[in-house]
């Protein structure tokens, strides 16, 4: 399994996690990764709202020919999104394990302020254990 | 007798779990202090007093304890000068939970009837007995320091009250198992053996959060020592 | 067939909760409350304002800890919502089942009643005739209560109305939906 990158925002947009652990996606300037993020909340926004099915989800799944992009929104409104390589299978599972990891590892601790950005070593060094312990 | 029981007086247990036995009712009120008198002219009520305490309380989540843990940490953080207070603040907060933790294991042990009077088998009790019922485990090793005679060290590789939690780079000496090292300091301290109990971050590549709790014995302990070998 | 909120609160208890000794938590919360009666001198509506505030803090996390571990779907009633804090969120935290009950009529109240609470086990309140009166010793949880709905778009009032350590029968808390705050609803939300 290839995952290149996880982005983490925050109820209001915000980028407060990003990091890269494959090659695989050509790098971004830092501001570019704000862009990104901005973006990606507004159309998902939109796309829930064009649906004309009431009360749709927004965007979950991105794919494009080179990667693929899963969204999992927490119902507190935080958001994770996975870029991996295009045919992987099991995006939302690995999510919800990251999910896991950050309620421990970001959540729990102490010095971690709420909608704040994440600088948490534990929280790291579990997410890069357990994204290269996956098949 | 009289004298002994009225030593446990409960308004100076106050708002922590309280222990003494269940014969306290029959003491004559004159002699009673006020929170009992409750229990004597009501006789049929059951007080905290009279409940088993080796009836194990269920195990509860870690993550209750951590969310709590965060709050003292959190708390100790507010007021104070560096993190030397700080930690004194995490330690006293796990003195009062080691010197309940103590009186517990004594009374649950009180049949074996032993005392030790030993430095090294009492840091063994710590390192084997009280570390595995407040934590789960026991601890990782017992070492005695080669230069200072009156330096051990219990050693956690993974301590439990740390295991979530990421100390901020620019409070690298702070170690928030202050708060365990507090809890054995009331055990020795309980045990007459005063001593200092401090928790010290020495991270590996395997275990970040490896800590040596460095136990300062008391001169007062190591004289007796000295005459006791 | 969907499972029962108290199937889920066993299961997750069961097999994805962590666990550990009960006593380390009921002393540590002991040594919380110990402290801050000694710091506010013995202002028991200070110490029962700060527990609920600490509470508030507990809950704006803890509810990201809930949602991980069980995969909990927006509730639709707040019905619902009672039944998942007592069967689901207290279970796995405490492992303790408050009862439901006491119900309004427009049912925006009810009350949590506890049979056993682990931070309340073999403690007894100061004897100083203040706070039997005061101090309501387990403030902490409406806090956690407040926070943690709050952040999944819940405005409620949590108060303790009853403790047995006080003398009463029972110990019980009451909850007042005050409004589902709409506006904060994340947008995509299903």
């Amino acid at each position: 399994m290839v995952v290149y990158s996880l982005y983490i925002l925050n109820k209001a947009a915000g980028l407060i996690y990003q990091r890269d652990f494959n090659e695989g996606l050509k790098r971004l300037s830092s501001n570019d990764y704000l862009v990104l993020s901005g973006t990606f909340h507004a159309v998902y926004a939109i796309a829930s709202q064009i649906s004309p099915v009431p009360s749709s989800s927004g965007i979950e799944v991105l794919e494009t020919e080179t990667f693929r992009l899963q969204c999992f929104q927490t119902l507190t409104g935080t958001k994770f999104l996975l870029i991996s390589e295009p045919r992987q299978q099991n995006t939302d599972a690995v999510l919800r394990r990251i999910y896991e990891l950050y309620a421990d590892y970001v959540i729990k601790n102490p010095f971690y302020q709420i909608e704040m950005p994440v600088r948490c070593e534990l929280f790291d060094r579990h997410l890069a254990t357990y994204i290269r312990g996956i098949p | 007798m009289l004298q002994n029981r009225s030593s446990y007086p409960p308004q100076q247990s106050a708002v922590a779990p309280s222990l003494a036995s269940s014969s306290e009712k029959s003491i004559p009120t004159s002699l009673t202090p006020s929170a009992l008198r409750t229990s004597v002219t009501t006789p049929r009520k059951v007080t905290i007093y009279d409940r088993n305490l080796n009836r194990r309380a269920p195990e509860l989540s870690l993550a209750a304890f951590a969310f709590l843990f965060n709050e003292i940490v959190q708390y100790s953080q507010k007021n104070v000068k560096g993190i030397q207070e700080m930690e004194t603040k995490l330690s006293e907060n796990g003195y009062h939970v080691g010197q309940r933790v103590l009186e517990l294991t004594v009374i649950r042990e009180i049949k074996s009837a032993k005392r030790e009077t030993r430095v090294l088998g009492l840091l063994q009790f710590i390192n084997t007995s009280i570390w595995k019922s407040v934590f789960g485990k026991p601890a990782d090793a017992l070492e005695k320091s080669k230069d200072q005679e009156d330096e051990y060290m219990i050693i956690d590789n993974d301590p439990i009250v740390n295991k979530y939690i990421s100390v901020p780079k620019e409070m690298s000496q702070l170690n928030c198992a202050a708060f365990q090292a507090g809890i054995v300091e009331a055990v020795m301290d309980g045990c007459q053996f005063p001593a200092r109990v401090t928790a010290h971050s020495v991270p590996t590549d395997l275990f970040p959060l490896k800590t040596v709790f460095l136990v300062k014995l008391d001169p007062v302990v190591v004289e007796r020592e000295r005459y006791m070998r | 067939m969907a499972r029962t909120p108290r199937q889920v609160g066993e299961e997750v208890w069961k097999t994805r909760v962590e666990k550990v000794n009960a006593e380390l938590v009921t002393l540590t919360y002991g040594s919380v409350v110990a402290q801050l009666c000694k710091d506010f001198g013995n202002d028991y509506i200070q110490v029962n304002e700060q527990l609920d505030k600490m509470g508030y803090n507990i809950g704006i996390r803890l509810i990201e800890d809930f949602l991980a571990r069980t995969n909990t779907s927006r509730c639709r009633t707040f019905k619902d919502t009672a039944e998942i804090i007592s069967k689901v969120g207290f279970k796995i935290f405490l492992n303790i089942t408050p009862t439901v009950g006491n119900w309004s009529q427009d049912n925006k109240q009810f009350s949590l009643i506890f049979d056993e609470n682990p931070l309340a086990d073999f403690v007894e309140l100061p004897d100083d005739g203040k706070a039997v009166n005061e101090l309501w010793y387990s403030n902490i949880l409406c806090g956690v209560l407040r926070g943690a709905l709050e952040m999944v778009q819940t405005q409620v009032e949590a108060q303790f109305i009853n403790d047995v350590l006080r003398g009463h029968e029972t110990t019980e808390m009451r909850v007042t939906l005050i409004r589902i705050l709409e506006d904060e609803m994340p947008v995509g939300d299903d």
